[in-house]
């Protein structure tokens, strides 16, 4: 943070950030909060939300400040069940968890699965192209990075039905405990209660990441509780995320023709297309932290052992950083964004998600000439991850006659 | 100029080596290293841009 002296008023709002109709299109409401002021009190829920890019980045970055270790969801509840998770712990104990899987989520360590995603993604888009028509979050965004992330955990295929309801419900349950984590709880618990049953090595297949998690367990750098909320964090982190981002992708490739056109044109264009589409619907919106000593955000002062909201989203669409930033730009390239967060907690799993995404687009170029919407494209109320239900999709393969 | 490598939190995504390959490799253990002790000035942008890209902030570049 700034040395700035702290003599900005505090701004306060009793909006309702997580009401239905400000999820379906927050966007005008976070321009609103970023203009107000560079940290807001919303009264509502009692914490603060930083929306605006270089004070989200400062934030993420200074966990001794913005601590992850009271749990980065918004209600005391939800955190009191993500204690000693990985996302609810800072240094030492941070590292000592994101150890485990370190070396398997390194890109060093994919390339050894890159050929298995691959051969799995052809397989899946092979059967779509075939029947033409198909839904694109249904039959492939929350299928695809569901079964790479179960296999490489080495779960079972009985029971992974329960994975993306399960991993949507409890992204929701960071948020306020409204109509749709309410909805939702049975999925949560089902998923959960799954999870728990799957952290056992007669349940799960040798070689993953599950068992790599067991055996921390066996050699003391992991307790029992520990090693079951490691499984579900990786698990969910790894899917309504990705779900979400390629879903987000095909949605763009039906409505802007002329991008899938230059990507066929340039396939060097893939990373930058998908980071340009992480920047811009940023899956998941923020998470929270809470002030460990008296802060300063840019001139505004936020007592110590507040809860505060790194809003990644907003933060993503600041034009202090990002000129234009509503615009799809595909040669952005936007290498800064802060959709998978940043700092110490920055997303794990980021590499596979870019993997995963990789090698969709490359299986799609070879496969299909032109996506067309088949119906209208609907939303899901999910407060916490920006998400979409259906994308009705046409697909024009690869060399079919006009 | 030089580039600060805080080489225990890299988790050896390789952004910064895509960004600013003249000025970032992975090493044999797919931790980052710089090609430079002193940065010659026609890298400096690049380095700044490629220490911006690190994901886990284990980047920084000083004058």
């Amino acid at each position: 943070m700034s040395n700035a002296a702290t003599n900005e008023p505090t701004e306060v709002s009793d909006l309702d950030l997580f009401a239905p109709d400000i999820v379906a299109d927050p966007f005008p409401t976070l321009d609103r909060l970023r203009e107000l002021s560079p940290a807001v009190h919303l009264s509502r829920y009692d914490f603060w939300v930083l929306t605006r890019y270089d004070d989200v980045r400062a934030a993420a970055r200074d966990w001794q400040t913005f601590s992850s270790a009271e749990g980065v969801a918004l209600t005391p509840e939800f955190n009191e069940r993500l204690a000693g998770s990985i996302l609810s712990a800072d240094p030492p104990e941070h590292e000592q968890l994101r150890a485990v899987l370190r070396e398997k989520l390194a890109p060093r360590g994919l390339s050894a699965v890159r050929e298995q995603i691959r051969s799995y993604a052809d397989r899946l888009v092979d059967g779509l192209v075939e029947r033409r028509t198909f839904d694109g979050v249904a039959d492939l965004a929350a299928v695809y990075p569901i079964n790479v992330v179960a296999d490489l955990v080495g779960l079972p295929l009985e029971g992974r039905e329960k994975l993306h309801p399960g991993a949507d419900a409890i992204f929701a349950a960071f948020g306020p405990f409204g109509s749709y984590a309410q909805e939702h709880l049975d999925a949560l618990i089902s998923y959960q209660v799954w999870m728990e049953a799957m952290t056992d090595r007669a349940k799960i297949a040798p070689g993953g990441w599950g068992e790599t998690i067991l055996d921390a367990v066996d050699d003391g750098r992991l307790n029992r509780l520990s090693a079951v909320k490691a499984m579900s964090a990786y698990m969910t982190a790894g899917m309504d995320t990705t779900v979400n981002a390629v879903s987000a992708m095909l949605r763009l490739f039906a409505e802007r023709p002329d991008v899938w056109a230059e990507l066929k044109d340039e396939p060097t264009l893939a990373g930058p297309i998908f980071e340009e589409i992480l920047r811009l619907e940023s899956p998941v919106q923020g998470f929270w932290r809470v002030t460990r000593r008296d802060a300063e955000v840019d001139g505004v002062a936020i007592p110590a052992g507040r809860r505060v909201m790194l809003h990644w989203a907003a933060a993503n669409r600041d034009p202090r950083h990002y000129p234009r930033p509503t615009e799809f730009e595909l040669r952005r390239n936007p290498v800064d964004h802060l959709a998978f967060g940043y700092g110490i907690h920055g997303c794990a799993g980021q590499g596979l998600a870019r993997l995963e995404a990789a090698e969709l687009l490359a299986s799609l170029l070879e496969r299909v000439d032109r996506f067309e919407l088949a119906g209208d494209v609907e939303r899901r109320g999910n407060p916490i991850v920006r998400s979409l239900r259906s994308i009705p999709l046409r697909v024009v393969p690869t060399g079919a006659r006009p | 100029m030089n580039v600060v490598v805080d080489r225990a939190r890299c988790e050896g995504h390789a952004r910064c080596e895509l960004t600013a390959p003249a000025v970032y490799e992975l090493d044999d253990e797919g931790v980052v290293s710089v090609r430079h002790g002193d940065l010659p000035p026609e890298l400096e942008s690049a380095a700044t841009a490629g220490a911006r890209a690190c994901p886990m902030a284990a980047l920084r570049v000083t004058s």
